[in-house]
């Protein structure tokens, strides 16, 4: 993307994996052999839509049979090695609930094993941000690495470290940018360390059944590592910190309430009389185009406002979206397809207001 | 049909009355791993009351189940679009089949309702297009019109929910007209879906009738609002939020602050379509109504209870969003009767203000016709102090600085009311958006300003605004408003500096400037080159490596930055031959830049047409210069 500070055009990247198909695992999806969708090269993937079946292009296409070491390597790597040069990375998993993107970011999920070649990117990602500052670590260079762990669920957040807390608020700050004030924050020294904050975060989670779905994430999940590195070079010390985001959106099939829904009607009966979505209707309807300086008075989801560095800012990002290819899913594979192919163009505009009229006589 | 009073009967009545418990309120306290719990055991009821209902027709129906197959038409897809067959022939809605068929109909609807809640589609949509088929066989009445009016608005959700606008448009649209139709033809308060259901004892008033009835209407143009939304008919769904809005605040179904907001967000509809008079309305009634929602809590009352801590944040950052609503109905006023007045150097055209003076009159006439003829927000109770509201403000372009200065006046008020809730420490952004329109009004109005000296002083606030925060921020979270503010400040320093050398102009020519005027002009150019220059360094890769290709939302500001620092350059007024060419030389190397640029970048010239020309032009000019003064140098030495 254009405003990254290099330069280097490409702020957002979008992978997509397409899952293995299901057998056995109780899912509504199982024993669904047909397929909807071929992955035609390494960054395309046809879907067999009627009439005519529609290409998508991304930065990446991983087919049924790619590694978790490869995923890792193609997305996670660069991110992670740009962290610690002082950049935030974010990575986020995005697709319907069943297609993969727990055992992408996580991996199998009874896992304990450190060593498990079946692990997940966020794993692989403690390891070599771990491998690297110890690498890099020496007398004039210091590291300090502290996690906290977030779930945003009905645009509340909620502290996934202490679940006795009440729900927490955005803030921010001149110096540090947004932030989630009160959020505990865990120091760490080792890959396993991180780990073991995440996957004691990760049971505390809020998951539903319905007879569609044998389980269903109804929230987004955040983990951030901040690290920072101290260098002394002749007396001066040079302080930097950088973020590192996982996020593990809710399955797509329950974005009901943010962007991703594309034409959905927003219903009245489940919101009662106060009609307060109508806002959302006027707010799509305020024309940016024509240069006009306006204010909507809806913010855009907690989400969004957390992750705004990340989407389009000064930071490195890349979105995996994941996708089943059962035929079955070819309505949620579309829609997948689609937000990703959205998210590649997501830009922040930084507009400046230069109005040279009257100064160049 | 069963008696209405026999126990069987009074059993459906029960599992009804469950079922809509069920869906309602227990649904709500459904757990987590098991959301939709109470809603399938609703479903399980309902079928239940359908097979009774089915049962009891067996039963006693004879004459009637030939009547149904003798109606029996072929059965195509019901897709509404404009018929409304409904008025015509079929059943009379209070004749036996008529009610039955109502009745059977509703429990269709809820069964569809159902399965679209817990995401069963393509079920629900047969249950609902089951309930169509068979309210075809009726005509509208009272007894079955909330019904029909029912249905459509549900399919309508359905088939937008699938991308299918059109579909969706024709079940709304039909609803619509039937509303319409039935008000007009009838109008009597309608039988509510769920009286089939009950015993007499407990039917509805024809108040509670007429309420609901009229809500279900309200949802139909909400639908509508976002079906037109979604099908690019922007300017229809703006009238149909609109009639939303209004139909909430007569049926006195609203919550007064929810409803404010989307009154104000409206207004930034009207502003963006240079709609002032609709915008200031809405405004206007945003203030009201957010009125209506009681005073804010104190700071102690807020520290003694949580809900009143929350109330207390909501109704400020309610307020405050809508102060800022304003702020921008100030400044596009502001600015657009700028963009009217001005001349091609950007200065007051006085024969346009005199032209425009004389106009004002008919506009007058124009507002006060137009007031009639728009639709407006209001009850018997708000109506007048709406007006009232709205006298405090132009909605006509102010046309000379008086007029400028009174919409700016009820702007800055504003600013200082959205920054009492979006304080720098905790709302950054915010409160940074706030500050860059104080400082775009104070803009506005200094073009109105005849006084140079003023002003220049209007400018100044502007950097005393400005200049502290684009130091401070943190360059790494805020790199974009930094870039913003670096901008700003340098066209304001360009600015001051402009006025200076025309009001040092006015009492002598530039050679004979004093050294204090000098001094000032000097500090005034540095400081926006620095700016610009400070723009330009962001762009630096961290390892300090300028781009060579530079991204398309940040070239123009880019090219013009390195071009307005060539610029400024050269104007430093300096009596040393050894500055002055330093000067020249470090100006001609900006002005190349800018060449050189569009030379490897062809495509960057459009956007830069002006800029390049004339850096071409210095290019070619400025080595004739130095060279003078290298030999004036020579020859000095």
């Amino acid at each position: 993307l254009s405003l990254s500070r290099s330069g280097d055009s490409e702020s957002i990247k979008v992978f997509v994996r397409v899952r293995p198909l299901t057998q056995g695992t109780g899912l509504t999806t199982d024993g669904d052999q047909s397929l909807c969708l071929t992955v035609t090269s390494s960054n395309t993937i046809r879907l067999l839509s009627k009439p005519e079946p529609r290409t998508f292009t991304y930065d990446h296409v991983a087919d049924m049979d790619t590694s978790q070491d490869s995923v890792f390597s193609i997305v996670a790597k660069n991110i992670v090695e740009s962290c610690m040069n002082g950049y935030n990375g974010t990575i986020f998993a995005y697709g319907q609930t069943g297609s993969g993107k727990t055992f992408t970011m996580l991996g199998p999920s009874e896992l304990d094993n450190f060593t498990d070649e079946l692990r997940g990117v966020i794993p692989r990602s403690f390891e070599y941000l771990f491998f690297l500052i110890n690498r890099e670590s020496s007398k004039s260079k210091s590291f300090l690495c502290k996690c906290s762990f977030i779930e945003i669920y009905n645009e509340q957040i909620y502290d996934l470290l202490d679940t006795a807390s009440a729900s927490l608020f955005l803030r921010e700050n001149i110096k540090k940018g947004m932030f989630v004030e009160g959020a505990v924050e865990k120091f760490v020294n080792s890959a396993a360390e991180a780990y073991q904050v995440l996957s004691m975060g990760w049971r505390n989670r809020r998951v539903a059944s319905t007879s569609m779905n044998r389980e269903s994430s109804r929230s987004h999940a955040v983990f951030t590592m901040t690290l920072e590195s101290k260098e002394s070079v002749n007396d001066v010390v040079n302080i930097r910190t950088s973020q590192l985001n996982l996020v593990d959106l809710a399955g797509s099939e329950r974005q009901k309430d943010t962007h991703t829904e594309g034409s959905r009607l927003k219903e009245a009966s489940s919101i009662n009389r106060s009609l307060m979505c109508l806002g959302q209707v006027i707010m799509a309807l305020v024309d940016v185009s024509n240069g006009k300086n306006r204010h909507i008075c809806y913010r855009d989801s907690k989400l969004t406002f957390l992750l705004r560095d990340s989407l389009g800012g000064n930071a490195k990002t890349y979105i995996i979206a994941n996708v089943h290819p059962g035929s079955k899913c070819f309505g949620e594979s579309l829609s997948t397809l689609q937000f990703a192919q959205r998210a590649k163009l997501i830009k922040n505009k930084a507009i400046i207001n230069e109005d040279t009229q009257g100064n160049v006589r | 049909m069963a008696a209405v009073n026999t126990d069987e009967w009074r059993a459906v009545c029960d599992k009804f009355t469950n079922a809509q418990h069920l869906t309602d309120v227990e649904s709500r306290n459904d757990p987590e791993n098991d959301p939709f719990r109470s809603k399938y055991k609703a479903r399980e009821l309902l079928r239940e009351i359908y097979c009774s209902l089915k049962s009891f027709e067996a039963g006693e129906g004879e004459e009637d189940s030939g009547a149904e197959s003798a109606d029996q038409r072929p059965t195509e897809q019901p897709v509404d679009g404009q018929k409304l067959d409904g008025f015509g022939q079929g059943f009379s809605g209070d004749s036996p089949a008529g009610l039955r068929a109502a009745k059977l109909g509703a429990v269709e609807y809820y069964l569809g309702v159902n399965h679209v809640d817990t995401e069963e589609l393509s079920a629900g949509q047969e249950h609902l297009t089951n309930c169509m088929k068979l309210l075809e066989r009726c005509r509208v009445s009272s007894e079955n019109v909330s019904l029909f009016l029912h249905v459509r608005n549900q399919l309508g959700i359905l088939w937008a929910g699938r991308d299918e606008m059109e579909q969706a448009q024709g079940y709304l649209e039909t609803a619509e007209s039937i509303y319409q139709h039935y008000m007009k033809e009838d109008g009597s308060p309608p039988t509510d879906m769920t009286e089939y259901f009950t015993t007499e004892e407990n039917l509805l008033t024809h108040q509670e009738r007429t309420k609901r009835f009229e809500l279900a209407y309200t949802h139909t143009m909400y639908y509508l609002a976002q079906v037109y939304k979604n099908i690019g008919q922007t300017e229809r769904a703006a009238t149909y939020c609109q009639s939303t809005l209004q139909r909430q605040l007569q049926l006195n179904q609203f919550s007064p602050m929810e409803w404010a907001l989307n009154a104000a967000t409206l207004s930034q509809y009207y502003i963006t379509k240079g709609k002032y008079m609709e915008g200031r309305h809405c405004l206007s009634a945003a203030t009201v109504i957010s009125g209506l929602a009681g005073e804010v809590p104190s700071e102690a009352a807020a520290q003694e209870s949580e809900t009143e801590c929350e109330r207390r944040e909501q109704l400020r950052q309610k307020r405050a969003e809508i102060a800022r609503c304003w702020i921008k109905y100030c400044l596009n006023l502001l600015q657009d009767a700028k963009k009217l007045l001005e001349d091609n150097i950007g200065e007051l055209d006085t024969d346009r203000q005199e032209e425009l003076t004389r106009q004002r009159r008919r506009d007058e006439e124009e507002e006060e016709k137009g007031r009639k003829s728009a639709l407006l927000f209001g009850s018997e109770d708000t109506f007048d102090s709406i007006a009232t509201v709205e006298e405090r403000v132009l909605c006509l372009f102010p046309l000379d600085f008086t007029e400028a200065r009174s919409v700016f006046l009820v702007g800055q008020n504003y600013v200082t009311q959205a920054k009492e809730y979006y304080q720098m420490d905790g709302y950054v952004t915010d409160h940074i958006e706030i500050l860059q329109d104080h400082s775009a009004l104070f803009r506005a109005l200094a073009f109105f300003e005849e006084d140079m000296e003023r002003r220049c002083k209007m400018h100044k606030r502007r950097v005393d605004m400005l200049e502290p925060i684009c130091n401070d921020l943190n360059s790494q979270y805020y790199l974009l408003i930094r870039r913003q503010l670096m901008f700003e400040l340098a066209e304001t320093y360009s600015d001051m500096m402009d006025l200076k050398l025309t009001l040092a102009n006015r009492q002598a020519d530039t050679q004979s400037l004093d050294n204090h005027t000098i001094k000032k002009f000097n500090h005034l150019c540095s400081a926006s080159a620095k700016y610009f220059q400070m723009f330009l360094d962001s762009l630096r890769s961290p390892e300090g490596k300028f781009p060579e290709h530079l991204e398309d939302d940040v070239l123009r500001p880019a090219l013009v930055a390195r071009f307005r620092v060539g610029r400024l350059q050269s104007r430093l007024i300096s009596s040393s031959l050894s500055v002055q060419m330093e000067n020249l030389s470090k100006s001609l190397e900006d002005y190349k830049y800018v060449v050189d640029y569009c030379e490897t970048h062809p495509a960057a010239a459009h956007a830069v047409e002006t800029e390049l020309e004339l850096s071409k032009e210095m290019v070619d000019l400025l080595p004739l210069k130095i060279n003078r003064l290298k030999a004036k140098m020579a020859a000095n030495n």
